[in-house]
């Protein structure tokens, strides 16, 4: 397991962290369609905050289920692979940015 | 949050589940009668050029009039002719959109779950969606 320090110098298991904040935010989040919304949620801010370290677990798991992790991405990585055409469609945005992330070394091939 | 939280006025006697959940469209999409998008400004919405930031009751209202919908207050009855929707807001943001079904009962889809049928907008309302801002209407084809 991967572990890294906090900002005020602990530390703590990156894939723990994120598994329970991503839980967290999916119960707080689930009746929500505002997207704006959805990522102001403290967990997801949260996520956002842990930055390069969350790419590949938040690819991961859209691998496993497809969910609104995009703006999550964005934000940290500042680039966005989605083709115009497939816009809105939320797997086929997944496999983009996982895509993305084999190309980057994120994901394995 | 639980379910009771979010929508403490939904009822066993006020709606009914009517599809299994899935993250694949969102309310605003369901009102519109798609079921391949999730909308969003900024990704899919409409107008294609709305801005990006811009997540407010005026995003809503403006996708729903390119839809050909006009405002009709709060007259939420059942209107022969006529095709409704109801729009939703807390605070800074819109938050939901549902359906009038032809029977007069309304439709919604809740995030990233169910879809339901609920017998009045304010069901789902006085929670995580906040409350009824309006209704729009638009003549059925």
């Amino acid at each position: 397991m991967s572990a890294t320090a906090t900002p005020r110098g602990g530390k703590y298991d990156v894939k723990e962290r994120f598994r329970q904040l991503a839980a967290q935010w999916k119960e707080q989040s689930r009746h929500m369609s505002n997207p704006a919304q959805m990522a102001m949620l403290k967990p997801y801010q949260q996520i956002i905050g842990m930055g390069e370290a969350a790419v590949p677990l938040i690819l991961a798991e859209l691998q496993q289920d497809p969910d609104q992790w995009f703006w999550a991405l964005e934000a940290i990585t500042q680039e966005n692979p989605v083709p115009p055409e497939v816009v809105g469609k939320v797997r086929p945005m997944a496999e983009a940015w996982v895509a993305w992330g084999k190309r980057q070394g994120y994901v394995a091939a | 949050m639980s379910w009771a939280g979010d929508f403490p006025r939904l009822t066993p006697r006020n709606h009914r589940v009517t599809s299994p959940a899935t993250a694949a469209y969102n309310c605003i999409a369901w009102a519109a009668e798609d079921v391949d998008h999730w909308w969003q400004p900024g990704a899919y919405w409409l107008p294609a050029d709305w801005p990006e930031d811009d997540f407010g009751l005026t995003a809503l209202e403006q996708a729903f009039r390119a839809l050909g919908y006009e405002s009709c207050g709060t007259d939420a009855d059942l209107e022969s002719g006529f095709a409704k929707v109801a729009l939703y807001g807390s605070g800074l943001f819109y938050t939901h959109a549902a359906r009038q079904l032809p029977n007069g009962k309304w439709t919604s889809k809740l995030g990233r779950g169910e879809d339901i049928e609920h017998d009045a907008p304010d069901n789902v309302a006085g929670g995580i969606y906040g409350a009824v801002v309006g209704v729009m209407k638009r003549p059925v084809p």
